[in-house]
């Protein structure tokens, strides 16, 4: 028998027992299909993260003043430090070549009212430089005004939310705004971009730093985001901005940078080892699988006794029949597989088109694992048939008739 | 027929494929086992997280400044216009049912002794703040009961600066320089690890005013009211809210209790394990169809054995009850096998990897058990009534 009569051989037997052969299918096919939906759902689920990051800006670099010595802990996101990170620090990096925009930043809440309505909102105090870094756009009129940040004016810039908290559809552009005690004229409002990792950029209004500065009355920033030339130029950027501020620190090394693409990688992390996990725990659905197959297999064998004992008795090896009840489970898994894949296919187009904003995508990787695995399975659970029918005494197995 | 007697046969029938029962078995054991580890490994993490979250007792509520208006940190952490000051502190102090407060601060600073400087956390706290966060010191003793205005240089070491700093010599009675201000050691706190990621031990207290002052600050980042047990964490928070709003004029502050945060975590928490088990059952769902394949078979091969039970007078309902039954006591073992198997697996887990918490959820574990049962019934179903319909003569004739 060559191959092509093999597997002819293997298909009519599987065509013998539908419902039987239908049912391992099925089987195999949920194993395949819940590895692959799973894992389409952690790959989208990382891709959604990482396009949020980039949303944020590329290229992004955090200085937090304060550092903390110990290996592996968190930065000091929220602390205060008794040395200020300032205005002057912020300018001082822009003069250095790896370093394209930088935006100085100061946050706090306070109260802001129109006419009558009041919100608590969120401030930040920032420079025309963000703009570009966080790739905002604007809903009407203009961003903060380019000159000297250590200068207060007494413009702002809302977000989207807080217009329409405050204004409603009405225009909000050239009227004055009440913040804290202060009045402000509102120069631009912020398109419905909205929110990112780490702030919600509808929700706020933004004003000039050095005005955010007094309005507070604290010199210290909250954090600086600059943006490096170019990729490549990320790591030098890192070392020139440690270098700049503890020259203008007395010598002291008390702030912490943190490069998005730290940041990024230990996400990407994160949500590879989920999507592996998910994937794996969906993998013993296989197994089950697998141990079904074996089963009717077994079965398959005693019930075609006789079968095995005529191809025995004329002479065909013992190797050929186990290639024979082989070639049947690897047809099972091979089938089970591609239906698997089918129905997930069909599954990540639903779940696509009911979140249309999820990045949702089975990774090749998975595709293949998934298959590999499955026909792996199929093979191991299918050799102690296989194994059995190959020994069956052809005297013995034709005589029980 | 009585059910014994089905039994019986069920079982009978059950060991003479003995291979085969034990494969099927073998399937729906898989299955229940991962269902019932994966839960273990999420209620675990349940209770590890709850642990952590309650070991600073559970009166608590906090206070920070200004309104959180959506999901995430509110800016008014950093700075803001109406602070939250020691005065808003001691006023609440003397609210009915309050037995003790705590003003907090956070910040980084170089803590520095002899030559040796290490930069790490810095607290601003009152001085009940041991008591109130139970953490006790190891060696000599928290913050005194100064003036909150007027506060000595005092500070308390965590027990990493500690040994970072003086090493293994006493560092009580010392002098440490913080932010360039002198301050003497009068206590170090016993080891308390690490919580959500901060890490307790390598922060020092001192003074809240001095702390403020260090840190050119006149807000407090927070205040932590500790309220008797027995009271309703509801009436506390609308009583400080009340006395706030009255000192403040409006609200311009967020009340966290901690039961709210507890409940909020927690379903976070029951939806994770929840959503492990569910995934776990993919396997029981693959586990269920191996039942199904297997009682076709089996009515398959016994059409000559249904037959001859009809034509002795067995009726339709008692053929059906006979491979449901089988179906059941086929899916029932093997779950009692799952249930075994996972819960001894997370237990081992449990013992040999203490990083990770196991917990085995009885009640979601009688869950998937019945869950077995009801798919072994269901899988059932379908081969036992083709059984069932069967016609007795041609049932006979199949050879």
């Amino acid at each position: 028998m060559n191959f092509a009569d093999t597997v002819r051989f293997a298909f009519k037997a599987q065509l013998g027992y539908p419902t039987r052969t239908l049912l391992m299918l099925l089987a195999m096919a949920i194993g395949v299909g819940s590895v692959v939906v799973l894992s389409a759902l952690g790959e989208g689920a990382r891709r959604y993260v990482v396009g949020e990051f980039a949303s944020l800006g590329t290229n992004l670099l955090i200085v937090l003043p304060g550092r903390s010595e110990t290996v592996g802990g968190p930065p000091p996101l929220l602390g205060i430090t008794p040395r200020d990170l300032t205005i002057d620090d912020a300018q001082a990096l822009l003069r250095t070549s790896t370093i394209r925009y930088v935006a100085p930043i100061s946050v706090g809440a306070a109260p802001v009212s129109y006419s009558g309505r009041e919100r608590e909102i969120t401030i930040l105090g920032t420079t025309p430089h963000l703009y570009y870094i966080r790739k905002m756009s604007m809903a009407q009129g203009s961003f903060l005004p380019e000159g000297d940040p250590t200068r207060a004016s007494s413009v702002c810039v809302l977000g989207y939310k807080a217009k329409e908290e405050l204004f409603g559809g009405a225009s909000a552009l050239g009227e004055k705004v009440r913040i804290g005690d202060w009045r402000f004229r509102v120069i631009g409002v912020l398109s419905k971009k909205g929110e990112s990792v780490g702030l919600d950029m509808s929700d706020v209004v933004v004003v000039p730093v050095a005005t955010a500065q007094a309005l507070f009355d604290n010199p210290s920033l909250f954090r600086i985001m600059i943006e490096a030339r170019d990729r490549d130029s990320i790591a030098r950027a890192k070392r020139t901005i440690i270098s700049v501020t503890q020259e203008r620190h007395n010598g002291e090394d008390d702030i912490t940078v943190i490069s998005q693409d730290a940041v990024l990688a230990t996400f990407d992390r994160i949500f590879t080892a989920l999507t592996l996990t998910v994937a794996g725990i969906a993998a013993i659905s296989l197994a089950v699988a697998g141990i079904l197959i074996m089963n009717v297999m077994l079965i398959a064998v005693s019930q075609r006794k006789a079968e095995v004992g005529l191809l025995k008795a004329i002479g065909t090896p013992p190797g050929q029949i186990i290639a024979l009840f082989l070639t049947e489970s690897a047809i099972l898994s091979i089938l089970g597989a591609v239906l698997g894949l089918l129905l997930a296919s069909a599954a990540n187009w639903i779940l696509g088109r009911m979140f249309p904003q999820f990045p949702i995508a089975a990774p090749v990787w998975s595709l293949a694992a998934a298959v590999g695995v499955a026909l792996a399975t199929g093979l191991i659970f299918g050799v102690l048939p296989a194994r059995q029918a190959a020994r069956l005494d052809p005297v013995l197995a034709l005589a029980r008739r | 027929m009585f059910i014994r007697d089905i039994l019986k046969i069920s079982l009978s029938s059950l060991l003479d494929q003995r291979l085969r029962s034990f494969l099927t078995l073998l399937g729906i054991a898989v299955g229940i086992a991962s269902v019932v580890l994966l839960t273990s490994i999420g209620e675990g993490v349940h209770r590890f997280t709850l642990a952590e979250f309650t070991q600073f007792g559970t009166n608590l509520i906090g206070i920070n400044p200004g309104r959180t208006t959506t999901a995430g940190i509110s800016g008014a952490l950093i700075n803001t216009v109406r602070p939250l000051t020691i005065a808003d502190e001691e006023a609440l102090r003397h609210l009915p049912g309050v037995t003790d407060t705590v003003s907090v601060i956070q910040g980084n600073a170089a803590v520095e002794f002899g030559k040796r400087s290490r930069r790490t956390n810095v607290l601003g706290v009152g001085p009940s703040a041991g008591r109130v966060w139970q953490i006790n010191v190891a060696m000599g003793r928290f913050l005194p009961d100064d003036d909150s205005q007027g506060a000595r240089a005092f500070v308390v070491l965590g027990s990493k600066v500690s040994a970072e700093l003086f090493r293994a010599g006493s560092p009580l009675g010392g002098l440490v320089r913080i932010g360039g201000e002198r301050y003497r050691v009068i206590g170090v706190m016993e080891s308390k690890g690490q919580m959500l990621g901060f890490d307790l031990d390598d922060a020092v207290y001192i003074p809240t005013a001095r702390a403020m002052s260090l840190f050119n600050l006149d807000s407090l980042m927070e205040i932590d009211v500790l309220y008797q047990s027995g009271l309703q964490s509801k009436t506390m928070a609308e009583r400080i809210r009340k006395m706030l709003i009255m000192r403040h004029g409006s609200e311009d502050f967020t009340i966290t209790t901690q039961d709210e945060m507890l409940k909020v975590l927690g379903s976070v928490l029951d939806i994770l394990t929840l959503a492990v088990g569910g995934l776990g059952a993919i396997s029981l769902l693959v586990g269920g169809v191996g039942i199904i394949t297997i009682m076709t078979i089996a009515v398959n091969e016994r059409t000559s054995e249904i037959g001859l039970l009809r034509a002795i007078g067995a009726d339709r309902r008692q053929i059906l009850l006979l491979f449901l039954g089988e179906a059941v006591v086929l899916a029932g073992l093997g779950g009692l096998a799952g249930l075994l198997s996972g819960a001894g697996i997370a237990w081992l887990l449990g013992a040999f990897v203490p990083a990770l918490p196991t917990h085995t959820p009885w009640q979601y574990a009688l869950y998937a058990e019945l869950l077995a049962a009801a798919i072994g019934l269901l899988a059932g179903v379908l081969p036992a009534s083709h059984a069932a319909g069967l016609d007795p003569i041609e049932a006979l004739r199949a050879e």
